[in-house]
Formats: C-alpha cells, sequence, structure tokens
C-alpha cells in the first residue's frame, strides 16, 4: 500500500523565552492509507497537539506534515474530527447535527438523505433521528458525534479520545462500533488514546508517545485478525500485546 | 375534547402546585386589610387594599392612559437598546480594535448609575418622550451589550475547531453556530435589562413630565393620596411584569432547547 500520510521532524514548542513549553517532537511517522493507527501515550505527552496539528488546526514550530505529498497549511477540510467533547449543538436534533457538518460544507443534503440513515442504523441511532442530544446518554451522543463527524465521507478521520468521557460499558460498546464503521469503507483513522486495552483492540498499528516532550518511542504492529471481537480480546496473543505496552509505560514511570 | 381536558387537568396542575403561593398573596392582603383598623393607621399614610381598588377605579381612565404612556415610553427605549446593544455587543466581540478601546469605555461607564444623566438629558431635550426613551435606552443598554459580548466570546474550543475544519466561511458560521450558541448568554442580558427599563421610564417621568404613571405617583403623593400611588405602583407592576413575561416567552419560543429552560419546565 501507498504512503498516505507522511510527518516528518514535526515539532510544537508553546510560549517563549521562560515560558517556553516544549510540547512535542520532533518526530517521524508515515501512515498507510486505510491504517487504523491509534497514538497512545500518557496524558500531557502531547498527542491532542500531534492531531491538531495534523488536521491544520494548529501551526508546528518546525517539520512538515504531507497528506498525499501535499503539505498541511491551514485546516483541513477533507478530513473527519472529533474531540472528547462532542461537537453537537444544543439546538438541533441528531439528524440536524448529522446535517450541520454537510451544510457548512455547502454539500447537497438532498443526496445525502439515505446515507444520514444508513449511518444511523449502523451505531443503532436510527430511531433517535429526531431527539435532542440532551435527550441522549453519553454514549449515544457520541456514537451521533461519529455520524456527524463521518457522514461527509472523508478518508482520513481524527478521533482525540472521544471515548474518554465514558464509563467502562459503554466504552466497550463503542469500541465495536467504530470498528464496524471502520471495517465498511477502510478510512484512514488516527485515534489519540491513553487506553492500552482499546489502542490494542482496534488499531493495525500502535504508536507509543513518550511523557513530555513526547517523541514516538515504538511503534508496534498489532497483528490480530479483525473483527476482533470478545473471543480476540480472550487470546493470549491479545495479552502479550497489551503487556508489551504496559512494561513500556512502566519504564517510563507511567504506570 | 382531549386537548380541553388535558388543559383542565393543566390547569388544576397549576393550582395544586401553587396553592401555597396564593394562599401567600391572599395572607398577605388581608394581613394588609385588616392590620389597618387594627393598629389605627391614618389613610393618608396607608390605605387599606379595598379603598385602592375604590379610588383607583373612579381614576381608572386617566391610568390606563398614563400605563400607555410609560409603556411607550419604555418598550421604545427598550427596542432600541436590543438593537444597539446586539450590534456593539457583536461588533465588540470581532473587532479586537473595538474590544481595547469601546469594551473597556463601556465597562466604565457600567459602573456610573445610569439614572444621574437623567436631568440633563431633561435639560436638553425637554418635556416630551425623547429624553425619557433615551434614559430607558441608557439604562438598559449596558446589561444587554456586556452580556452580548460574553455570549459571543463564549464558543467552546471544540466547536471553534469543528467549525474551521469545515472551512465554512465566517456568515455562515455566524448564523448556524455563533449566533444561536450566544443566544442563552443574551438573553440574561435581555431580562435584566427588562427589569431596569420601568424604573428608567419612572425616575425619568419623577424628574420631569406632564404624563405618564410617575408623573402620576409623584403627583398624588403630593396631594397627599397614597391610595391613588399604590394604584399608579400597581399598573407600574403590571407594566414590568408584562414585558418581563413577554422575554421570557421569547425565550422559550426562540431557544426551547435551551438547558436552564428544561429545568424550569420540569
Amino acid at each position: 500500500m501507498d504512503q498516505f500520510i507522511k510527518i516528518n521532524s514535526l515539532k510544537k514548542v508553546f510560549g517563549e523565552g521562560e515560558d517556553e513549553v516544549h510540547a512535542f517532537g520532533p518526530v517521524d511517522i508515515s501512515i498507510k492509507s486505510g491504517e487504523f493507527v491509534s497514538v497512545l501515550g500518557p496524558s500531557g505527552c502531547g498527542k491532542s497537539t500531534l492531531m491538531l496539528m495534523m488536521a491544520g488546526l494548529l501551526e508546528p514550530t518546525s517539520g512538515e506534515i504531507y497528506f498525499d505529498d501535499k503539505s498541511v497549511s491551514g485546516p483541513k477540510n477533507d478530513i473527519g474530527i472529533m474531540f472528547q467533547d462532542n461537537t453537537l449543538v444544543p439546538w438541533r436534533t441528531v439528524e440536524g447535527n448529522i446535517k450541520l457538518q454537510l451544510e457548512l460544507r455547502n454539500l447537497d443534503i438532498s443526496k445525502y438523505k439515505d446515507k444520514i440513515f444508513n449511518i444511523l442504523k449502523s451505531v443503532k441511532l436510527e430511531d433517535f433521528a429526531k431527539r435532542y442530544p440532551s435527550e441522549l446518554s453519553g454514549g449515544m451522543q457520541q456514537r451521533a458525534a461519529f455520524c456527524q463527524a463521518m457522514i461527509h465521507e472523508p478518508n482520513t478521520i481524527l478521533l482525540d479520545e472521544p471515548l474518554g468521557k465514558l464509563d467502562a460499558m459503554t466504552r466497550e460498546k463503542i469500541r465495536s462500533d467504530i470498528q464496524n464503521l471502520w471495517m465498511i469503507n477502510k478510512p484512514t483513522v488516527i485515534f489519540v488514546t491513553h487506553s492500552i486495552e482499546e489502542a490494542v483492540q482496534l488499531s493495525s498499528r500502535v504508536i507509543l508517545i513518550s511523557p513530555r516532550p513526547g517523541i514516538v518511542d515504538r511503534e508496534i504492529n498489532i497483528d490480530l485478525p479483525y473483527p476482533r471481537d470478545l473471543s480476540v480480546k480472550r487470546s493470549n496473543k491479545f495479552f502479550e500485546y497489551v503487556h508489551e505496552i504496559q512494561e513500556v509505560f512502566h519504564e517510563y514511570g507511567v504506570i | 375534547m382531549a386537548s380541553s381536558k388535558n388543559k383542565l387537568s393543566g390547569f388544576l396542575k397549576w393550582i395544586a402546585s401553587g396553592w401555597m403561593l396564593i394562599l401567600f398573596f391572599v395572607l398577605f392582603f388581608l394581613f394588609w386589610e385588616y392590620s389597618i383598623p387594627l393598629f389605627d393607621v391614618p389613610r393618608y399614610i396607608l390605605p387599606a387594599p379595598t379603598e385602592i381598588v375604590q379610588k383607583g377605579s373612579a381614576d381608572i381612565d386617566k391610568l390606563i392612559y398614563y400605563t400607555g404612556v410609560t409603556g411607550l415610553e419604555t418598550i421604545i427605549g427598550y427596542a432600541i437598546a436590543i438593537i444597539l446593544g446586539l450590534g456593539f455587543g457583536i461588533a465588540i466581540s470581532f473587532s479586537s480594535i473595538l474590544r481595547r478601546t469601546l469594551y473597556p469605555f463601556f465597562v466604565s461607564i457600567e459602573m456610573t448609575p445610569k439614572i444621574a444623566f437623567a436631568p440633563l438629558f431633561i435639560s436638553w431635550f425637554g418635556f416630551g418622550l425623547l429624553p425619557k426613551v433615551i434614559i430607558v435606552v441608557l439604562v438598559c443598554f449596558f446589561p444587554i451589550v456586556l452580556n452580548a459580548i460574553l455570549a459571543f466570546n463564549s464558543l467552546s474550543n471544540e466547536l471553534t475547531l469543528f467549525h474551521r475544519s469545515t472551512g465554512a466561511n465566517p456568515l455562515k458560521t455566524f448564523f448556524k453556530i455563533r449566533l444561536p450558541a450566544a443566544m442563552p448568554q443574551c438573553f440574561v442580558g435581555f431580562k435584566y435589562a427588562a427589569i431596569n427599563a420601568t424604573v428608567g421610564a419612572t425616575i425619568a417621568e419623577f424628574i420631569g413630565s406632564d404624563q405618564g404613571l410617575g408623573f402620576y405617583i409623584s403627583i398624588v403623593t403630593g396631594n397627599m393620596r397614597p391610595d391613588l400611588a399604590f394604584a399608579g405602583i400597581f399598573f407600574l407592576t403590571l407594566l414590568g411584569l408584562s414585558l418581563f413575561g413577554f422575554v421570557t416567552l421569547m425565550e422559550k419560543i426562540l431557544i426551547p432547547w435551551h438547558i436552564s429552560m428544561k429545568r424550569i419546565n420540569k
């Protein structure tokens, strides 16, 4: 497969002079098209900073990011993006929030009627299309936010700890929803998380970021079959990957 | 049939939940009524509620006309304050130059009691409608503009990143995200201003006018007629309540999704 995203000695420093905080980098990463890559690291390691720079929403101090040989300068409009705090607006229904993404991008909503229904159905929210976010549970809100982030069918999706605020059971459930959605169209996914299990279960590759200043310490290919359901999660190989990563963070003194 | 039944049960529910308040008002007026003969309070100091109703209804034509006069001053002033307040609020939120000049200027003027300007405006613009409207505008403008600035500057970080990532133009972003997101905080200003509006109009009329409820109250008080003064105060209260009720209704219609609405409804 071709190299799709290329990151060259990317670095971010906040502030100047004595207040200078070296937040991230320098790192080199390359990602293939259709990969599910988790960026895993302790809080404050700069993994969200990396994601914002990839989205073109934050300017790097030095270094370059290329998508298909095109350098990122300014916000990238052809990606899907999702945060820990979702971007659903309270004055629109679930359906209206998904349409907001299309309206802001000047896309023809009438062509997306079936797509909206299908994507809601794939996360079992089709009966909640006319509900407002405040009427949904936290897990349902995040699932609606997924639909919002993916309705314009971006080939790259950046997810910044989208399950961070959910309880353990809901997380488990939504993980498999994400996996199913990814397996349909195989977009390239960059998934920022601090959950080791989550990273191993979802990703084809896990990038481990060291504590501040965050640099890429190791990359681990996760060679497990998809879909990764309970039987995969119970396998010895799954635990070996989890332990391997735990060892690394133990060395950092993070856990 | 079903809907009228629902309406009736809704009314009964309202009575059931509000009976304590109703009882309180009834007791309050009963106490007022019977404490006057009991403590031998002279009627030129404090009249009984029944007497206020009696004497007030004899003067009802004048009271209604004056309510119209004061109401007009209040509504015109309030409407102008909303237009100016929102306009300046949005301009200041989006212009870094205005934020460094007009904004601190407004904040410092907010500290002065605006009503202190009333005699000056009366001397400049006479006894008519204009100086009262200006004073109402002045009293209402600051809470509206300051809350609007706060409202338009507090869009969540995530929504800011989201709309930037879509590449939507500023106008579209404004109407689809920034404006609706700002409405709840704007209404905080609108409500606060609605409470102040009748205060501004009344004091302006106290200082210099030949009609309106403020004028009426100051004249009848001078004539040792507290019964009529209370009748005037009653109509002023009605006016204030109507304006506040209207703004609250608009809030319910325009932003029914707002969380504070839902808590009140439950």
